[in-house]
């Protein structure tokens, strides 16, 4: 299964993204992993230009709030993508916030999976789990 | 009038500098105090210089942290450069640090050089009287380096590798070569008119689990690179690695690597000195802690025998340090020297003969690219993943080495990627790493090694 994985925005944070690419290859998954400071637009085009599956966008800084609500906008401006699983994880607030409604809100912005704060292993689970419920409904 | 001369008038007609003076700044340099050049203080060799870090956005707060150091018998000042500046953002510079004087909290990481300008800059410098060193990141410091000098700065940390792989996503690599050119020029040339310029590559690169064989061919590359361009004083460095063991053979081999390197060039009348970088990755929060950890590092220095230890303070893990901790660990550090008597010679030949031997086979495949000039054989190196550093950001980046902790807490080389280390080498490597394991557990216990100092 193919993923699109990186940083959003202007976030140099680069050691997760190494650890998320390695721990993606070692459950078998074919990674491309467009690196840091990368721009949502940039997600979409790399995620049509591969046929990937899964979009998984990570941000560290908290910046990702500032452009949550455009992501359903841009989606929609590329065809094909109404399948695409998308999964954002991270720290996705400035400051501190009530789990629960951070998770609420991005799924508002289209996100299928949201893991603020949680361990890298875990999310990747989640997303198994994710594809095999899927799949088998 | 020379190239480099037309291109330094370019560079210096610039909208956010005040005119500059050529004959004015060479006077200056001419006939400055030689206590202001660390490559004088290097030659009288009578202690580890003790240099910390820190940099303030406006003249007040720069001058009193220079009071704090000076009280607490700093050897060597730091001018460390806000990001605005060092992405060549002098328009943001200029207005963040209006905001900063106008309403007294700091709207910058750092101090902006180019917007303060040299005229001003150098009042401070030479009022105190010591050795300042430019701590910066940039790619392009042609602009930050000729006011640097003017200042009275007299040591220039950094270079095209070492301040873009860690720190870029996608500046052009073979740009930052050709700046970089630039600035070993300017400071060979100034070297030429009192003590020299001395040049500092920046050797701790990422931080996060770069083998010993990878930091020690950047350095050396680094050096030869300024060396050509007639660069007479050059500092090779490196950051504490996690054994103290694995420093101290780093420590050896990278010296006897420079000076073997040096000595086979046209250059080897230049000076080569050691500097060491107290702990760089991540650091506990308790300050207590902190505290042991940078002793810690000033203990290696010594086994390591630095000619310079950079040093860090107990406030590392919560932000930008006040200048009261950064004063308190260049006393706490100082303290540390003297009282550090009598120390063994530690010697482990197998370590040394490995490393050796890696750092041998990296470079004999750098020289041996088809390439010109020694730059570009490198940008190649880099390119098609000779030269791999783990955890950079950068583009040109091959990210195919994976490195992990042995049971001493060494750094080695699981997966060597593209990088030609030799078969009994990369066979003793991962006879240190336990293999057996699945990836997600490696992965795991890779976060683990990178968080060492945490717990």
């Amino acid at each position: 299964m193919k993923v699109v994985t990186g940083v959003v925005g202007n976030d140099i944070h680069v050691v997760a993204n190494r650890l998320i690419d390695l721990s993606l290859q070692a459950r078998g998954y074919e990674v491309f992993n467009l690196g840091v400071n990368t721009h949502l637009d940039e997600f979409f085009d790399a995620v049509v230009e591969t046929g990937a599956e899964v979009l998984m966008i990570s941000s560290l800084n908290g910046e990702a709030e500032g452009w949550g609500r455009e992501v359903k906008l841009l989606k929609s401006k590329y065809q094909g993508l109404d399948d695409l699983i998308m999964m954002i994880g991270g720290n996705l607030v400035v400051g501190s916030g009530n789990p629960e409604d951070i998770v609420s809100r991005y799924k508002g912005y289209g996100f299928d999976l949201v893991c603020h704060q949680i361990d890298l292993n875990t999310g990747l689970d989640m997303l198994q789990q994710f594809i095999a419920e899927r799949s088998g409904s | 009038m020379s190239l480099l001369q037309e291109e330094r008038e370019v560079i210096l007609n610039n909208e956010y500098l005040d005119s500059f003076d050529f004959a004015e700044v060479e006077e200056f340099v001419r006939n400055a105090s030689r206590e202001l050049f660390i490559s004088h203080h290097f030659k009288r060799n009578e202690k580890m210089l003790v240099q910390p870090r820190g940099g303030f956005p406006t003249y007040k707060q720069q001058y009193a942290l220079y009071e704090f150091f000076v009280d607490a018998q700093v050897d060597v000042l730091p001018l460390t450069i806000d990001s605005n500046t060092r992405l060549n953002d002098y328009a943001t510079a200029q207005k963040m640090l209006r905001l900063s004087e106008e309403n007294d909290k700091d709207m910058l990481n750092g101090y902006p050089l180019v917007t303060h300008g040299y005229r001003t800059t150098r009042r401070m410098i030479t009022h105190f009287n010591k050795p300042v060193s430019l701590r910066h990141g940039t790619p392009d410091a042609r602009l930050l380096i000729e006011t640097a000098i003017a200042s009275g700065i007299f040591e220039i940390e950094g270079g095209p590798i070492t301040y873009l792989l860690p720190y870029s996503k996608n500046f052009p690599l073979d740009k930052a070569f050709l700046y970089w050119k630039y600035v070993e020029r300017v400071c060979a040339r100034y070297s030429e008119l009192n003590e020299a310029i001395n040049r500092e590559s920046f050797g701790p690169l990422t931080a996060t689990l770069v083998p010993p064989s990878i930091t020690i061919v950047i350095q050396l590359l680094e050096m030869l690179l300024a060396l050509e361009e007639g660069v007479k004083s050059f500092s090779v460095s490196f950051a504490q690695q996690g054994s103290m063991l694995q420093d101290i053979v780093t420590g050896r081999v990278l010296r006897k690597m420079a000076a073997h390197y040096a000595s086979g060039t046209a250059y080897s009348d230049a000076a080569i000195h050691l500097v060491y970088h107290q702990w760089m990755g991540a650091f506990p929060s308790n300050q207590n802690f902190a505290d042991q950890l940078i002793n810690l590092s000033t203990i290696i220095a010594s086994m390591v025998g630095a000619d310079k230890i950079i040093t860090k303070t107990r406030e590392e893990a919560t932000g930008i340090p006040t200048k009261e901790a950064n004063a308190k660990t260049v006393a706490d550090t100082q303290y540390c020297l003297r009282i550090l008597n009598g120390l063994p010679e530690v010697v482990d030949e197998e370590e040394e003969e490995i490393l050796s031997l890696e750092v041998t086979a990296i470079m004999d495949a750098v020289f041996s690219d088809p390439a010109d000039t020694l730059w570009r054989k490198v940008f190649n190196s880099i390119k098609n993943g000779v030269i791999d550093v783990p955890f950079s950001p950068h583009i040109i980046n091959q990210n195919e080495m994976i490195t992990i902790r042995d049971a001493d807490k060494n750094i080695r080389i699981m997966e060597r990627g593209k990088v030609p280390i030799p078969e009994r080498c990369y066979r003793y490597e991962r006879a240190q790493c336990d293999l057996s394991k699945d990836r997600t557990s490696i992965v795991n216990d890779i976060i683990h090694d990178i968080g060492i100092m945490q717990w």
